[in-house]
């Protein structure tokens, strides 16, 4: 297959097309979509569907949708929608339980084992079904796309946009993500003023999906340090999904409870060694690395404690008044607080408190709302199902607390 | 955009927190004044003030103060002069997410209206990305031409053009992502897709209030090859929080009414008593009078029976009601159902209900993405049949794409 060539100017551009080693999102003919590793050289397996060579899809731009044939891709144009024309049938005469299909189980498994393609098989079964006639044309039409979802071996990339990771991530484990919705995301991200060259500090217990919204807003122009509860920098999985170049990813930095402590001093091993007690090499690059470690935690320190930041975002499972209590003191003049909680009651209690404090101004709750529309033509409806909640969010400014005078 | 600086400077745009619904935009003019229900100002005094801080009036009558408060879009969307119908918070942060608008991207928008979208849009993108606005209304434009000047948008970051789409177009392409805030956005549909970039996914956003502009709008779309076509609406619940006493026990109002039965046959014993002693006092009173030859008693202390003292009841009882008061904590001592608290203020809790009205519908927002097509498809997609491309053009191997025009 050739591959898709970008321009110099694109390659410079943060949207490359699919890399080798990155995680791409497909969506499947059921509409159900998954997360596979394409790396050069190698089958990528989407389990229960189809496996095909992955030099197929590297370098190919995101968006496009393919057929899997002996492990090859071949390019499939996207559908459109179509209009349908009413017609006089309803289902007065079908009943449930008739035997229609003639075409057994078994028979459709050798059709498709002997390589027929999945249109002709649902042509057999159409032309073999009893009642298909009958049925009415928005029926029929139903019918044939619940089969094509079914055999057919076409899929599409998504390109991972924080709009798509979050929606796979919230699908995929809504608890993981502590019910922080795109819609929500994105109003804290516009609620906190994230933007280029912004300074932030953020709490994120919902698997990155904060950080990578902060990240992708800030373009790896700005500062990011988040706080966590765990020794070592937390994993984010959510930006695993983002594939982000380390030119985005450079920005952020992290610290835990215990270091974001200005009277608390870290204990580190030493790594100030005088030159003559350094005996090997071995232990001088490693005197290096650790000192490098050392620099790199104080100086992060030390910009936390001067303060001044443009906005403070949280999404924890700690309480948010004792997240605040600590990290409020390092907000500037009329900076942006925004607190998420998959609970109201949480964010009721934190608003309560945060209202008789002079230093925050105006603290207001509110929750999202979200539905979803099937836009078939002659067919325009709310979605049957749709997200029961996004959450609650809190949000405040940042005041200084004497009042002048003149 | 707006100043960065810790401290306000003259020529500064600052946004005046009065209230929760009054935001006033300010341009800090040395030499003039500002008046508000809180007191009086002068401009030169916000001069140096930290944003973020609580100033307070000027003279003896300066008890009010006011928030100075550096302008976020956010806040600009509840400050700015309305010039048409603007875009909110919930619906401009779901488009931008949806749109995929991040730092560079390149975004075409019309119409610019009163311009609450542009400013949020401006914001995220950056200096590194473009945004280009068009509004087909002359006044709306010179308007918006000045406010985006005064706001430091038009050295790169906003080309704002005099224009109406739907009859000229954009002239402009390769952009990431296209707006429309229009009446007619089927219009513009076709434009639009010229001004996309077509190597990379571009995606397009229609705003309309009415469901019959949606389903024009997604044929618009769908016949333009224009895929990934879905709609939502989203909205913001604002939520007030109160706080009320601890919600008083039932057994609480148990115990009440027991005690006001206690006190109604205590009251009626009394009665039962009163009225005996009446009758001895005027069997004797009788024996006097009849001693003394003078008046009558009777008329209005009517000797009464047992039964007949029920209708003193009801102000009996209204008493009682005022004795004991509804506040846990200060119940009276003949209280026992209830462990008493023995901290003097009621306790409170915190509870929350969604405002009595909210908006309820904003805008239907229709999405829908332009999809890169390899140059041996001729830019030409297939229309949905059962047959998705397998069988028609299986032979053709994923090739270069077309590079945008």
């Amino acid at each position: 297959m050739s591959t898709f060539k970008t321009s110099k100017s694109e390659q410079k551009s943060r949207d490359p097309g699919i890399q080798s080693g990155d995680l791409v999102l497909v969506r499947l003919p059921k509409g159900d979509i998954r997360s596979v590793k394409v790396e050069k050289n190698t089958t990528v397996v989407i389990p229960k569907f189809g496996a095909f060579f992955a030099n197929e899809l590297v370098g190919q731009p995101y968006g496009l949708t393919y057929e899997i044939q002996d492990k090859k891709l071949t390019y499939a144009p996207p559908k459109t929608l179509e209009e349908i024309e009413d017609t006089d049938a309803t289902n007065e005469l079908i009943n449930d339980g008739e035997f229609v299909q003639p075409l057994t189980v078994d028979e459709i498994q050798a059709l498709k084992r002997s390589g027929v393609h999945a249109s002709d098989i649902i042509k057999m079964q159409i032309e073999q079904h009893a009642n298909y006639s009958l049925k009415t044309e928005y029926s029929k039409d139903k019918y044939k796309k619940r089969k094509e979802a079914k055999y057919s071996k076409v899929f599409a990339t998504i390109e991972p946009t924080l709009y798509n990771v979050c929606e796979y991530w919230f699908a995929k484990d809504q608890l993981r993500l502590r019910d922080l919705r795109i819609d929500s995301l994105s109003q804290m991200l516009n609620l906190a003023n994230v933007r280029p060259g912004g300074r932030y500090l953020a709490v994120d217990d919902a698997s990155g999906i904060l950080v990578a919204g902060i990240l992708e807003r800030l373009g790896g122009e700005g500062k990011l340090i988040t706080i966590c509860a765990t020794d070592s920098p937390p994993a984010y999985p959510c930006l695993m999904q983002m594939n982000f170049p380390s030119s985005v990813t450079d920005v952020l930095i992290s610290l835990n409870w215990a270091t974001a402590e200005e009277d608390y001093t870290p204990i580190l091993p030493p790594s100030d060694i005088p030159t003559e007690q350094v005996k090997s090499d071995r232990q001088k690059h490693r005197l290096n690395k650790r000192k490098a470690v050392t620099d790199l935690l104080n100086n992060t320190r030390e910009e936390l404690f001067a303060g001044e930041f443009d906005g403070l975002l949280i999404a924890s499972e700690y309480d948010p008044y004792s997240i605040i209590e600590r990290l409020s003191p390092y907000l500037g003049g009329s900076a942006s607080m925004v607190v998420h909680s998959p609970f109201s009651q949480i964010i009721v209690e934190l608003q309560a408190k945060l209202r008789v404090l002079p230093q925050f101004l105006c603290p207001t709750v509110s929750e999202s709302w979200l539905r979803r529309y099937q836009v078939l033509p002659g067919r325009t409806h709310p979605m049957m199902a749709m997200s029961g909640t996004g959450g609650f969010l809190c949000h405040a400014t940042k005041m200084y607390v004497r009042t002048l005078t003149n | 955009m707006w100043s960065s600086a810790r401290t306000v400077a003259e020529g500064d745009t600052i946004i005046v927190w009065l209230t929760r619904d009054q935001l006033q935009p300010l341009v800090v003019t040395p030499g003039k004044d500002l008046n508000t229900k809180f007191g009086n100002f002068k401009h030169a005094d916000l001069v140096g003030v930290p944003y973020g801080s609580k100033v307070a009036s000027r003279g003896a009558s300066g008890r009010g103060f006011i928030h100075v408060l550096r302008p976020t879009p956010e806040l600009w969307t509840l400050a700015l002069p309305h010039r048409t119908q603007i875009l909110y918070l919930a619906d401009i942060a779901f488009i931008t997410a949806a749109l995929n608008v991040r730092r560079g991207s390149r975004v075409v928008e019309a119409g610019t209206g009163s311009a609450s979208f542009s400013h949020s849009i401006a914001r995220t993108i950056g200096r590194a990305g473009r945004l280009f606005s068009f509004e087909f209304h002359e006044a709306r434009f010179l308007k918006a031409r000045e406010e985006f000047r005064r706001h430091g948008l038009l050295n790169g970051m906003v080309r704002l053009q005099h224009r109406n789409v739907c009859k000229d177009g954009f002239g402009v392409s390769g952009v990431d992502a296209v707006f429309l805030d229009l009446p007619a956005p089927w219009e513009a549909v076709g434009y639009a897709k010229e001004a996309m970039r077509k190597d990379r996914i571009a995606r397009i956003c229609c705003f309309s209030p009415c469901i019959e502009q949606v389903l024009r709008t997604v044929s618009a779309l769908n016949d333009a090859g224009f895929t990934e076509i879905t709609m939502h609406e989203t909205l913001l619940r604002p939520i007030e929080v109160f706080q009320t006493p601890k919600l008083p026990s039932v057994g609480e109002a148990a115990a009440e009414l027991k005690r006001a039965e206690v006190r109604r046959e205590e009251k009626r014993q009394r009665q039962i008593a009163a009225n005996r002693r009446a009758v001895e006092e005027a069997r004797e009173g009788k024996e006097a009078k009849e001693r003394e030859g003078k008046r009558e008693e009777g008329g209005k202390r009517k000797v009464v029976d047992d039964e007949e003292g029920e209708g003193e009841e009801e102000p009996e009882h209204k008493r009682a009601r005022v004795d004991v008061p509804s506040t846990p904590g200060v119940a009276s001592t003949a209280s026992s159902t209830r462990p008493r608290t023995t901290t003097s203020a009621p306790q409170k809790i915190n509870v929350a209900k969604a405002l009595a009205e909210v908006r309820g519908h904003t805008s239907y927002l229709t999405f829908a993405s332009l999809v890169p097509v390899p140059a041996g498809y001729a830019g030409r997609t297939e229309a949905g049949s059962s047959s998705n491309g397998g069988s028609g053009g299986g032979d053709t191997p994923v090739v270069k794409v077309e590079n945008a025009t």
